[in-house]
């Protein structure tokens, strides 16, 4: 089963809006889930110049750029896309 | 200082006597830009403590004054006795001292009075003075000057050392009559034979440390030893900030490629022009989240260097250079001090594009401008630090 890939901007505006949480995801994720999301830094996913302003901090999840990220809603997501894995597994 | 392709790196490092909160020696340290010279005095106050302090304090700043000015060898050192207060127990007035003054592409001369004989190497090899004069002052009969000249040529190293050194270990069965100088040039030749380009800083701890090492346990006098090390410069070049016009992206990443020693991008969007204009891809390992402080952990983007977030780590790199205080500072910001430190010159190569998302009121303080800072950290680093900074900008 390949991982879940979460990027999370480390850059100045994300950081100063609630991404230095984010950097912690990995000990706040549960046991189960840890094993199956890879979790990496990336200095600026470069959305912060053109989404319109105050919509850091940003993670990406497979590719897919997420705004106003919190440890909530990214593991919301993680949760959700784990989910459709499983049930694509069981068909 | 770097005059065309050299620079002249002096350090000192000192210990203090052991039970005394002030180190008895003193140093002062001075670079004449224009003038292409350099100016380095060494002091050894009678006794120790905060008295012999003041002693050699008011010799180094007296001594380096008159270097300067270039003022009369014995008018200079008769004045410096004459002022220094006489010890009420001893009946003498006295603070020894080391004085060079390096011209580059020109004469040095080492004015010595009472202080171990300074050492110059080429490599490892000594090098003897070209000329020898002593001169003896009619009013202080009982005090000796030495002057020397001598050519420093690029590579070579000065060693200027107060008694606590060669004195070291005094006593001891292995050194009856300490360390003494000849000892002390032989483990400098062994260290230059092992590194031959062992900095000023490096060498002129690991002396001191030697000293202070021969008899565990206590610092049986004051410490010091300086070193002045000419030298082709390490540049060190800083990349931040996106170019205002995109069209000069690819010119700016490739300043980020090579010609330099050590390289660190400062800033997410700057690595992201980086990262597409040289194909590479930036690492940041979060488990350094951690012991990262309260800035975003460092990366590294192999082939170039060392990649942290700009505005609020350079600020940070900023205070805490003009504050003095950089221990304890937080990883990425330990990471650039560090880089600064191991090299000569410091050249920023400043994106002036502003990111608009900095502007914005709702962030929880308010960014200063990447050109200020980048003109705060050129005054600090080169009045604090003796750096030479070039800025470019893009
Ligand atoms: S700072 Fe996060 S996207 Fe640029």
């Amino acid at each position: 089963m390949e991982k879940i890939r979460l990027e999370i901007c480390c850059g100045t505006t994300c950081f100063m809006l609630g991404a230095d949480k984010l950097m912690r995801m990995e000990t706040l994720l549960p046991e189960e889930f840890r094993e199956r999301v890879e979790i990496t830094g990336v200095p600026c996913l470069n959305v912060c110049m053109e989404e319109s302003i105050c919509r850091a901090p940003f993670v990406r999840i497979n590719g897919v750029p997420h705004a106003q990220a919190t440890v909530e809603s990214v593991f919301e997501e993680i949760r959700k896309l784990l989910e459709k894995e499983e049930r694509e597994d069981s068909e | 200082m770097a005059a065309g392709d050299l620079f002249v790196e002096m350090e000192c490092r000192q210990f203090t006597k052991s039970g005394q909160n002030a180190c008895g020696d003193d140093y002062q340290l001075l670079t004449l830009e224009k003038e292409n010279r350099s100016i380095a005095v060494l002091s050894d106050g009678l006794g120790s403590g905060i008295k012999a302090h003041i002693l050699a304090n008011m010799t180094t700043t007296m001594g380096l004054h008159f270097l300067k000015s270039n003022v009369d060898i014995l008018r200079s050192v008769e004045t410096i006795m004459d002022t220094l207060p006489i010890c009420e127990v001893r009946k003498i007035s006295y603070a020894t001292f080391s004085m060079a003054d390096l011209r580059l592409g020109g004469i040095t001369r080492i004015i010595e009075m009472g202080n171990p004989q300074y050492i110059q190497l080429r490599g490892t090899t000594e090098v003897p003075a070209m000329k020898h004069t002593r001169i003896v002052s009619q009013r202080w009969p009982d005090r000796e000057v030495d002057c020397f000249e001598t050519r420093m040529e690029p590579g070579d190293r000065l060693i200027l050392c107060s008694d606590g050194v060669t004195q070291a270990g005094l006593g001891q069965k292995k050194f009856k009559f300490g360390w003494r100088r000849s000892g002390e040039l032989e483990f400098i030749q062994k260290l230059i034979a092992r590194d031959p380009e062992i900095s000023a800083k490096d060498l002129a701890y690991s002396v001191a440390f030697q000293a202070l090492s021969i008899t565990p346990g206590k610092c049986l006098d004051d410490i010091s030893c300086l070193v002045i090390y000419l030298r082709r410069p390490r540049v060190l070049r800083i990349l931040t900030g996106p170019p205002f016009h995109k069209e000069h992206d690819r010119e700016f990443a490739q300043l980020g490629a090579g010609g330099a020693n050590d390289v660190i991008v400062c800033g997410g969007t700057t690595a992201s022009i980086l990262e597409r204009e040289l194909q590479k891809k930036t690492e940041i390992d979060l488990h350094l989240v951690k012991a990262s402080g309260d800035l975003p952990p460092p990366g590294n983007m192999p082939g170039v260097g060392l990649v942290t977030e700009g505005i609020l780590t350079l600020s940070r790199v900023c205070s805490l250079l003009e504050s003095g205080q950089t221990e304890n500072a937080p990883m990425a910001a330990r990471a650039i001090l560090n880089r600064m430190h191991e090299n000569d010159v410091i050249e920023f190569i400043v994106g002036t594009k502003v990111n608009e998302a900095h502007q914005d009121p709702n962030l929880p303080m308010e960014l200063e401008l990447r050109r200020n800072i980048v003109k705060r950290l050129t005054s600090v680093l080169e009045t604090r630090c003796r750096k030479k900074v070039v800025v470019r900008y893009f």
